[in-house]
């Protein structure tokens, strides 16, 4: 099978979001995470370039801006404050985790079929591939993974499928809704970083399967 | 200049005053302030009370008659908990634990970006900013859960913020296939205005519709508490403070209920009867049936009542199901009146008796005799019982499912409104009979108690007033 340009980026988008599944380290984590969203950020460019849509132009920049540089940057400062560099045990071992990945990867190209009134649209079946796929190693990473900062990165990628989906299944939502969400997953990364910074202080770790103390 | 403008310029304005205003001048200057803005809103907004359809304000930003309702219930809620925050506070003070002016501050901030992004949700006619407003929502409340800076808030806030984002997400898969729905149909232009996809809901693309309205059920029912995905929900009702924990319960919980309710109203013009409402109705019956089973064993007094706004929320689910907007509203209105008021009065009575928990609460008939048949009206109120409005609009549901076929799911209803019934008076009346020796600390009852009983005669009036026929028949198509 030979893929176009586009299809390869998309492609690409979702091996490096399995490649997140394959490491406890939380700064290679984010590292992935950013390139991740940088072949994010060349998807919708490179979309804009095929519709001549120029609001995807200002979006692929606010994505690059904001997700593949600012949210990473600002995690890793909080990794760096915090002072844990390893998550510090995943349910299931890393690298099979990062199997499991790659099997979803098949079982979503299985699905992308099985969506109805999406069949025989034009490139849009590895683009639905690959944006199930990222949906599926958010979901595995907020699963196996206990670090606090983890689940953080689960949900940005869950948030990344999400968005790989709109941009290759409906090329785009209007540019006001798409700059609301950008808004608003910065926010509520920053929430959670600073909530993060009071798990470590009071709990002295951010394991979060410990924390289990409310119960009916 | 827009009238949007009028809506959210006084909350926004009031988030940022009080992060720098000296604490005791804020604590009187809000409650009066969002009255005022209750004021406010009922001005702008009165043609849509006077029959006017829908006022349009700006592309994407409309609201309707069942907007501007949730608007001013919205607006009510919060002015009540604000102005009850000052005494709760004070009592506080009282105790000895005074909370730290930077909390209080963040908490006031905290509280008027809350209500204006609960405001926007209602006025949004657009999909995505339906989803960026109630996301929006999810943050703003984040520092009212964890307001009380222990360690038991900082689990609830982690796992509000974490299941809440989680599950909003897939609402925005949801959105997404719906925008795509609107693409692949015939519609010429592709939308996300809800109002534009009702008028057109025939010619969109129906699987890939189904497909989103069940993804934004999912991400919108997390957010709603609906079972089993209402994990966050009694974690974060019951830490937070009260007046917060009356606010997540009285008016968070309608936002994402209105979000399901556009939706579905899509859904239902596009193919009345489908088996998707069918669903919904469903799931609101598991809701409720599961609730009142958890009900039974709770020992935690504000948990108790997270159940049962949990109840609630299935009902709310049932009338959406139904396709009945007036009865979700009369339900909405109902269960946030006496739920507010229950949660103010468990508030004082914790504060007063210094535990939360239920098997250590008796007696607070001898401690505090008005507190004790408020807090009684209102349980009465919340479960459903005549002569209170709760059972105006439970009646009607139920009457409206057995005429509607379903009757199945009326039967399993009522046996799970009995139970919750039961549960809820048999720890209610654990707590108010018995003997007083808890030693109440200091306390004004009076002043506790005046926006409690004004709530509870509202729901009073409410059931005693409303005639069932208008709710359950003539208009209720309204969108």
């Amino acid at each position: 099978m030979v893929l176009d340009t586009f299809e390869a980026l998309t492609m690409l988008a979702a091996i490096l979001a399995i490649l997140i599944l394959g490491t406890t380290h939380l700064r290679t984590n984010l590292s992935f995470y950013s390139l991740h969203t940088t072949a994010l950020a060349a998807v919708t460019a490179w979309i804009a370039n095929i519709t001549h849509d120029s609001h995807l132009y200002v979006v692929a920049a606010a994505v690059f801006a904001i997700k593949a540089w600012v949210i990473p940057y600002f995690l890793n400062s909080v990794i760096k404050k915090i002072d844990i560099g390893t998550d510090t045990g995943a349910f299931i071992a890393a690298p099979l985790s990062m199997h499991f990945g790659a099997l979803l990867l098949g079982l979503s190209y299985v699905i992308s079929q099985q969506i109805p009134g999406l069949i025989g649209d034009l490139d849009s079946r590895i683009g639905s591939t690959a944006a199930m796929s990222i949906l599926f190693s958010g979901v595995l990473l907020m699963l196996t993974r206990r670090a606090a900062i983890s689940q953080i990165v689960g949900f940005l990628v869950i948030e990344n499928g999400v968005y790989l989906f709109a941009i290759t299944q409906t090329h785009g939502m209007p540019l006001m809704v798409e700059m609301g969400l950008l808004l608003e997953v910065l926010v509520a990364v920053m929430v959670a970083g600073l909530l993060l910074f009071n798990i470590k202080k009071s709990f002295e770790h951010i394991d979060v399967s410990q924390l289990t103390e409310l119960k009916d | 200049m827009n009238d949007l403008l009028y809506l959210i310029v006084l909350p926004a304005a009031l988030a940022l005053i009080s992060l720098f205003l000296e604490v005791k001048l804020t604590r009187k200057l809000v409650p009066i302030m969002i009255w005022w803005q209750l004021a406010i809103v009922a001005f702008v907004l009165h043609p849509c009370l006077q029959g006017t359809e829908r006022m349009q304000f700006a592309s994407g930003l409309a609201v309707d008659k069942m907007g501007t309702y949730f608007i001013l219930l919205t607006t009510f809620v919060v002015s009540c908990c604000v102005t009850h925050a000052d005494y709760y506070f004070a009592a506080a003070e009282a105790n000895g634990d005074a909370y730290a002016a930077r909390s209080l501050r963040l908490f006031y901030a905290s509280v008027n970006l809350f209500l204006l992004a609960m405001t926007t949700v209602f006025v949004c006619d657009n999909l995505g900013y339906l989803w960026i407003a109630i996301e929006a929502t999810t943050l703003s409340s984040a520092p009212l859960v964890y307001f009380e800076r222990n360690k038991f808030a900082l689990e609830a806030t982690w796992k509000y913020l974490m299941v809440c984002s989680v599950g909003i997400a897939f609402a925005l898969l949801g959105t997404v296939f719906i925008f795509a729905a609107s693409q692949r149909g015939t519609l010429v232009e592709p939308t996300l205005n809800i109002s534009e996809l009702i008028t057109n809901a025939q010619l969109l693309n129906f699987p890939l519709l189904r497909l989103g309205f069940i993804f934004c059920l999912i991400g919108y029912g997390t957010k709603a508490g609906i079972f089993p995905l209402h994990t966050w929900l009694p974690d974060a009702h019951a830490e937070s403070p009260a007046p917060a924990s009356a606010m997540l319960s009285g008016a968070l919980l309608n936002c994402a209920l209105f979000g399901i309710w556009k939706v579905a109203s899509i859904i239902n013009a596009a193919q009345p009867h489908s088996h998707v409402h069918q669903l919904v109705a469903i799931l609101g019956t598991i809701t409720v049936v599961a609730a009142s089973l958890l009900l039974l064993r709770q020992h935690n007094f504000k948990r108790l009542w997270a159940y049962s706004s949990i109840e609630n929320v299935g009902l709310m689910v049932f009338a959406i199901g139904l396709g009945s907007g007036p009865l979700f509203f009369l339900q909405a209105l109902n269960h946030s009146l006496a739920k507010v008021a229950l949660f103010l009065l468990s508030g004082n009575i914790i504060q007063a008796s210094g535990t939360k928990k239920l098997n250590k609460m008796h007696g607070v008939i001898e401690d505090c005799p008005i507190w004790a048949v408020l807090l009684a009206l209102a349980a009465f109120a919340v479960t459903g019982a005549p002569p209170f409005g709760a059972f105006v609009a439970e009646m009607s549901m139920l009457s409206l499912s057995m005429s509607d076929g379903r009757w199945i799911l009326a039967v399993i209803m009522t046996g799970a409104i009995a139970i919750s019934f039961v549960a809820i008076l048999a720890h209610v009346g654990k707590v108010i009979l018995g003997s007083g020796k808890q030693g109440f600390k200091s306390f004004q009852p009076a002043r506790a108690s005046i926006i409690p009983a004004i709530l509870v005669l509202c729901t009073l009036a409410l059931g005693v007033c409303v005639n069932t026929e208008v709710w359950s028949g003539s208009w209720s198509v309204i969108r």
